[in-house]
């Protein structure tokens, strides 16, 4: 849940607990607790509020949806992290062999 | 051009008892993010028995300090008393780039981050464990240092977290 994420990414950089969160928004440590254990879903109002207590300013912006940023997620997370460890590297292995080439090319 | 070899280099830091938390763009990819990163970030913990740990590692894998002047790096004195007056060290080793961060940007370090971290397996033949930190975790320290390479890739890092949430329900 992404306002679950949010809040708690906010509040542990801010270096507070969830009862000093609370205390700045007027609600009770637990509340703040579900909400980052994504046990009940904030309004984004409240979790912009959470978000500002915790000294940051949210930023929300449209972006045109790309599905294939969602089928390479997909796939990789099908994967073992083994397996997804042994992609990585070989495409950045075959990306600087590719850079070496080029640069041998201009020089 | 070294080959960039993680598991290698995680082999060496494991062989030396290192305690450290895999973190960054290859934590990412360990968590399913289908991103490409040339370097290994690691977040030992800072204590003399780990550094004299890490000290020798560091020496096995001959590490050099990397700069921008010089990418197959210069030669530095490896001592624990060194490395832990540094807060970032960005290295060159016989299998590749390796950064350590004692306190990556919005976190605090090793005992913040090894908290949700999990052991993961990442290689074979011997088999290897390590501790990686989470997705959210990779998101809070990227989105801290705010570089712009960082804040490129945290849309897909956030919609992958979204992607791994939702499929674990």
């Amino acid at each position: 849940m992404i306002s679950a994420h949010l809040i708690r990414e906010a509040r542990l950089r801010a270096g507070i607990s969830q009862a000093e969160l609370g205390r700045r928004v007027g609600r009770a440590a637990s509340a703040i607790g579900r909400w980052e254990r994504g046990q009940v879903a904030p309004s984004l109002e409240t979790t912009f509020e959470l978000i500002r207590a915790a000294g940051f300013e949210p930023s929300v912006a449209l972006a045109r949806g790309d599905q294939h940023d969602l089928v390479l997620i997909r796939r990789a997370l099908a994967r073992s992290p083994m397996e997804r460890l042994a992609t990585a590297v070989a495409a950045a292995n075959a990306l600087g062999a590719i850079a070496s080439v080029a640069r041998a090319h201009r020089g | 051009m070294v080959e960039f070899d993680p598991v290698s280099l995680l082999r060496t830091l494991d062989r030396h008892d290192v305690r450290f938390v895999v973190i960054g763009g290859l934590a990412a990819v360990i968590r399913g993010a289908p991103t490409v990163t040339t370097d290994l970030d690691v977040v030992p913990a800072t204590g003399s028995e780990n550094l004299e740990a890490l000290t020798a590692a560091l020496t096995e894998l001959g590490a050099r300090r990397r700069t921008v002047d010089d990418p197959d790096g210069i030669a530095f004195p490896i001592e624990p008393d060194l490395l832990a007056v540094g807060q970032s060290w960005t290295l060159v080793t016989a299998f590749g780039d390796l950064d350590l961060m004692f306190q990556p940007e919005g976190t605090q370090g090793y005992p913040d981050l090894v908290r949700g971290a999990t052991t993961e397996m990442i290689a074979d033949d011997p088999p290897l464990a390590v501790m990686v930190a989470t997705l959210p975790d990779v998101i809070r320290s990227k989105e801290a240092a705010g570089r712009d390479k960082d804040r490129a890739v945290l849309p897909l890092l956030r919609r992958t977290l979204e992607e791994a949430t939702r499929r674990r329900r």
